[in-house]
């Protein structure tokens, strides 16, 4: 049998088989034991087949497997226009395996390029003999007749654009020779071909029909089916459509009218992709062309910003307007200004009943507008302040002067906004107008009642806006600014109205970002005043401090910020001013230190700063004996000496380690100067790198802490402040190698800790160990044993050694990374996995009156970890924490609020795990809401638990307790606590909503 | 579309004019940006007091805050006009002057009584019966048994006051207006914007 019999017996049964038989046939014509005539010839019997268009089409379509196959240079040139006269010399007579003819021409285009002849003569003879494309059933077949015109179009642009030039009826037939086509496929390889023609030719002529072509798909409605193998979505198909729309200004007689017929449409999607394309139009057209539709498009977008509808409507419709202004600030001034001019009319008459909706939106078109280039600021300006002044000072209303404010204020956003793109803008126009506005606002903010809270912040926001503004004010003007709102962040502290105190002190701090120098030398004297060297006992400085800590955000006046704190501290203290005062200061001095900017080299803070600030406290703490150590002001040094100390370099660290070794390992010695320095010496280890300390020392300093820990008597603080530091020299000093040893030594083996008769602090400073040891990760077994045993004592000791379990992971800003503690990346799964399964199983085999102590202990480790890693286990516990809700003591609200916070997240994420205990958890819920037992918070949190419950469960699962919880929810209602009946309006409202539209089957 | 509405361009209040409990609470009490220097971590030895805990609910919990007029705006004040996508607070429709929170008239009596004067944004508002019906329901649904709703008109605002009054004050037209299921939806796609 011939290759030809071969595929035409295989073509229909087995397709793989059939392309081996094409595959072998171009072999042998690549080895020349085939001639191309012989195979030519051995095709005739069937391509020309009279009865059965079937075996024509396969006939075609083993030619084009075979082609498909060849390597280049197989054929020679003549050979492959003579394959190429004979295919299309085909389908003139024949329209049978017209894809696969499609297929051989493009097998033959890449074996080698045509000249332009040819190529006409393929695009010619397809659209004169297969037109249209509709006709052919199978979307393949037209796929591949596409995917041809597609490669012309692509490849020989000159050769098909002479074709166009030369025959003017051709545009027609090619237009029309797509009509139909709906398989996606196909229409995105069409729009883009399409382009070509849109985008190079000069297609005035027939600029309609091929606008018609594809506006007639607008807009896409397109839903890909489910598993779609394609991956096609309709925003693909929208994107090319809209290019397609948007590729020839010939096109927008056609393309305005429609569009905006189309932006009246119901379908907010249809709208939205409106306003797509009009931006995408706008953007491609000339502006000339623009030129003749900007005042229809303005009258047609202004009312989806003027009726807001959807607000992302509304936003797409500025942006559109916005384009037009662009389009034209880049040209010529007559366009422009008769795009503004209706503009411009419209807004000032919306501004004379200001404040309404439309004067809102009003401010938003302009900004839109005066945002897209300086010349068009300046017309708006030009056009608008007059008015909005005029109307201001006409009238009395701080209501309406409001409202017009904010429209101001929308304007001078926008120079703000292009002086941040392109400095130097021209403000002229805002000039002229800069000073009324000045004076109305200081006036708005001196004068008008405080009460009047809207009209004053726009007032404070435009002052604000103004001094952004580079050349709108003058410097006088500028200090005029700065002194008002100084003025407000320091006597407008003790009234309630509004938040405006806090908005006045960002307003400063914004302000200072833009002219650091004025406010360094008008407010911080101003601050300076109100600062009292020694204030008397019952003055409150500290929002005056607060604001003048803010100010040190701005690099520029940072210096002077924490040396003007630092210099008053030091009066303070001298004249022995309220301890409270001086604290305070030192707050702020650490809040600029933390929040502030501080210079930097090399990305570090400068040590300088230690030096200057951190060194001169620290001298004076070591001057003092242990009477006089004041505890909060020493957390408070200490945090200061840390943060400055902990960024430095070993050398530096090393110098000043050595410079205080002497006087705080003695201190260390004296039992109670080593308590009343613990805060400080907290904050100071944790800032050390671990190489800068000596082994030695800090093994006396673990027995001193230790000893501490076990051995004084103090306040709770006091011993907390031990055992933290307890943790971090274990976690970061000590050597792991020698861990078990080191702590033998210094007398707090976990093991002997927790013998027989363990005190209270010796419980405290075992966990404080094994916390230090988990967060490491470097003594993986001897951590692992330590919890282990902790774990061990829950079955005898009582309920205090189980709180103990929620410190183990409780977030401890000690141990840190930035106090260069090593801190493991899966500690939390670790203690996790080692930890709550035994936990788990315990409960539900332990003693009813051990139980507490393990859903205790269990809920102490869950309340800290992330809901990833709870997510596994998640099943399991539900058990244990339904009985978690079951605690009534009073002394376990908070293990009751975490558990109550676990199954908040659960019904958020996983709410199908929780289904089948649905009633238990709706029981326990409403238990948990009762007061006084509960407190306030574990009452809201249980509201707002109960409060998913409808929305997340399915209907027919929560449905029977609908009644039974809107009962008992009315007690909610008349609870103690105002956020708790909050809690209980909203759980309640959702519990109402789940009889809405079944009223038929109660 | 414009046309259908009664009052097509309504005055509008800034939300920072809106009564609010911040509003009125004076600056001092709230805490400052230094106290989250020195964060009060839970601590070994006290491992189970948090931050909240010890600054709020420990000590006031038995304190008990009544229901105040404040309290009843908040759940009203976010319901939604039927025509505008505006809360009835920001349109001036309830005002806080107008809530009236009335002690029970006997001292045998447990019932309170609350009074919602509304202001409909012009005298010939259509939907006005329908307004004072979603902030009744809303308070119904809201405020705890022992208090009376009352929902009125406020007078001289309305041009069908009384009409609408009685409507409001019959128990059983409310009732059965309820039942209507376009009123429902109607009312519930107002009371969708409150929390």
């Amino acid at each position: 049998m011939s290759d030809i019999e071969l595929y035409l017996f295989e073509a229909d049964k087995n397709k793989m088989e059939a392309q081996r038989v094409a595959t072998q046939s171009a072999g042998r014509l690549e080895a020349k034991t085939l001639k191309l005539i012989d195979l030519i010839t051995s095709l005739e019997p069937y391509i020309n087949d009279k009865d059965d268009g079937s075996i024509r089409a396969k006939s075609v379509t083993y030619l084009a497997d075979v082609l498909s196959s060849l390597p280049p240079r197989v054929l020679s040139g003549q050979e492959r226009r003579l394959l190429c006269d004979f295919i299309l010399g085909r389908i003139e007579g024949d329209a049978e395996g017209i894809g696969a003819s499609a297929r051989a021409l493009i097998a033959l285009e890449g074996l080698g390029k045509w000249d332009a002849d040819t190529v006409q003569k393929v695009l010619r003879t397809f659209i004169d003999n297969t037109h249209p494309l509709r006709q052919f059933k199978l979307q393949t077949e037209r796929y591949a007749l596409v995917q041809l015109i597609d490669l012309l179009l692509a490849k020989y642009r000159d050769a098909l654009r002479q074709l166009h030039e030369s025959d003017h009826e051709f545009m027609t037939g090619f237009i029309s020779y797509f009509e139909g086509e709906k398989d996606p496929r196909n229409l995105m390889i069409i729009f883009s071909l399409l382009q070509v023609p849109m985008t190079e030719w000069d297609i005035h002529a027939c600029a309609q029909d091929l606008f018609d072509s594809v506006f007639n798909y607008f807009p896409i409605t397109f839903k890909p089916p489910p598993d779609d193998p394609y991956g096609i979505t309709a925003q693909d198909l929208k994107d090319r459509l809209r290019d397609c729309i948007a590729a020839n200004s010939d096109f927008a007689p056609y393309a305005f009218p429609q569009l905006l017929d189309k932006l009246d449409s119901t379908s907010m999607n249809t709208k939205r992709d409106v306003l797509h394309t009009i931006q995408a139009c706008v953007l491609g057209y000339e502006a000339k062309t623009i030129n003749l539709y900007s005042v229809t498009l303005w009258d047609a977008l202004k009312f989806e910003i003027l009726n807001v509808q959807e607000e992302d409507l509304a936003l797409e419709s500025l942006k559109a307007l916005g384009l037009i202004a662009a389009k034209f600030a880049e040209t010529a001034e007559g366009p422009l200004n008769a795009y503004l001019r209706p503009v411009i009319k419209e807004c000032n008459e919306h501004l004379e009943d200001a404040p309404t909706k439309q004067s809102e939106a009003t401010g938003r078109i302009l900004h839109a507008l005066a945002v897209s280039g300086p010349a068009v600021a300046d017309k708006i300006s030009k056009g608008v302040l007059p008015v909005l002044f005029s109307l201001y000072n006409g009238s009395q209303s701080i209501t309406k002067r409001r409202g017009l404010l904010d429209v101001f204020n929308h304007i001078v956003a926008a120079y703000v906004e292009l002086d941040e793109l392109q400095p130097n803008t021209n403000t002229e126009a805002l000039q002229a107008y800069a000073n009324d506005a000045l004076e109305a606002m200081i006036r708005a903010l001196v004068n008008a009642p405080k009460a009047e809270v809207s009209f004053r912040l726009a007032s404070l926001k435009g002052l604000t806006q103004l001094v952004s503004t580079r050349n709108a004010l003058s410097e006088k003007e500028g200090e005029r600014a700065v002194d008002t709102i100084t003025d407000m962040v320091l006597h407008e502290q003790f009234e309630g109205h509004g938040d405006i105190r806090a908005q006045a002190i960002k307003a400063l701090t914004d302000v200072a970002h833009s002219i650091p120098l004025v406010v360094r030398d008008r407010s911080v004297p101003a601050f300076m005043v109100e600062l009292l060297d020694n204030p008397s006992e019952g003055s409150v400085l500290a929002p005056v401090l607060e604001a003048f800590a803010q100010l040190s955000t701005e690099r520029q006046i940072f210096d002077t910020i924490a040396l003007r704190l630092k210099n008053k501290y030091g009066v303070a203290r001298h004249q022995g001013a309220p301890q409270q005062y001086q604290r305070s200061l030192l707050l702020a001095l650490l809040y600029a230190f933390t929040f502030g900017a501080p210079m930097r080299e090399d990305g570090i803070i400068r040590s300088a700063y230690y030096t200057e600030y951190a060194e001169p406290l620290l001298t004076d703490i070591a001057s003092r004996p242990a009477a006089e150590q004041d505890h909060s002001t020493l957390d408070i040094v200490g945090r200061i000496v840390n943060v400055l100390l902990r960024p430095q370099g070993v050398h530096f660290q090393s110098t000043v380690y050595n410079k205080n070794l002497q006087w705080l390992s003695s201190a260390g010695k004296d039992e109670m100067l080593a308590m009343a320095l613990a805060p400080f010496t907290l904050q100071y280890y944790a800032g050390m790198k671990a190489e800068v300390a000596d082994a030695e020392d800090i093994v006396s300093v673990l027995k001193a802490q230790a000893h501490l820990a076990l051995h004084a008597s103090s306040d709770p603080v006091g011993v907390s402040t031990v055992l933290r530091h307890l943790s971090l020299l274990v976690n970061k000093f000590i050597n792991p190698k020698t861990m078990q040893a080191t702590l033998e030594a210094s007398g707090i083996e976990v093991g002997v800790l927790l013998s027989a008769t363990a005190s209270s602090q010796a419980i405290g400073a075992a966990f404080a160990v094994v916390k230090g040891l988990l967060i490491q990760g470097k003594s993986g077994a001897l951590a692992t044993r330590y919890l282990q045993a902790l774990l061990d004592i829950l079955a005898s000791e009582g309920k205090d050694v189980a709180r103990h379990f929620a410190t183990l992971l409780a977030p401890d800003d000690i141990l840190s990374k930035e106090n260069h503690c090593l801190v493991s990346g899966l500690y939390k799964q670790k203690i996790f996995n080692q930890s709550v399964p035994f936990m788990i199983d315990a409960v539900r085999t332990a003693d009813a009156s051990i139980k507490p102590n393990y859903l205790i202990a269990l809920s102490g480790i869950l309340r800290w970890l992330p809901y990833s890693v709870i997510e596994p286990s998640l099943k399991s516990l539900i058990a244990p924490l339904l009985q978690t809700l079951d605690l009534n003591e009073p002394a376990e609200q908070e293990v009751k609020a975490s558990a109550l916070i676990i199954f908040e997240s659960l019904l958020m994420h996983d709410p199908t795990i929780v289904a089948e205990h649905t009633a238990s958890l709706v029981t326990r819920l409403l238990n948990s809401t009762a007061g006084p037992a509960n407190k306030a918070d574990v009452r809201a949190k249980a509201l707002q638990c109960l409060a998913l419950a409808p929305r997340q469960l399915k209907r027919e699962a929560v449905v029977p307790y609908r009644r039974q919880v809107v009962k008992r929810l009315q007690a909610c209602l008349d609870d103690t606590k105002r956020s708790v009946r909050t809690e209980a309006v909203k759980c309640r409202t959702a519990w109402l909503g789940l009889d809405e539209g079944n009223e038929d089957e109660e | 579309m414009d046309a259908d509405k009664d009052n097509a361009n309504p005055t509008i209040i800034n939300p920072s004019d809106l009564p609010s409990r911040r509003r009125s609470a004076p600056t001092a009490k709230r805490p400052g940006i230094f106290d989250a220097l020195a964060p009060a971590y839970p601590s070994l030895a006290d491992p189970l007091s948090s931050p909240e805990a010890s600054s709020d609910s420990a000590s006031s919990d038995e304190e008990r805050e009544e229901i105040d007029e404040q309290e009843v705006y908040d759940l009203i004040s976010t319901i939604s006009d039927p025509e505008h996508p505006l809360s009835l607070g920001s349109l001036g429709v309830v005002k806080l002057d107008d809530i009236l929170i009335l002690p029970p008239t006997s001292p045998r009596s447990r019932i309170s009584t609350v009074r919602v004067l509304i202001t409909p944004t012009t005298s010939a508002c259509s939907l006005t019966t329908v307004i004072g019906l979603g902030v009744k329901v809303r308070l119904v649904n809201a405020l705890p048994p022992r208090f009376r709703v009352d929902v009125r008109i406020k007078e001289g605002t309305s041009r069908t006051a009384d009409e609408v009054n009685k409507q409001l004050g019959d128990k059983e037209r409310v009732a059965a207006a309820m039942e209507n299921k376009s009123l429902v939806n109607v009312v519930n796609t107002m009371l969708a914007t409150c929390e």
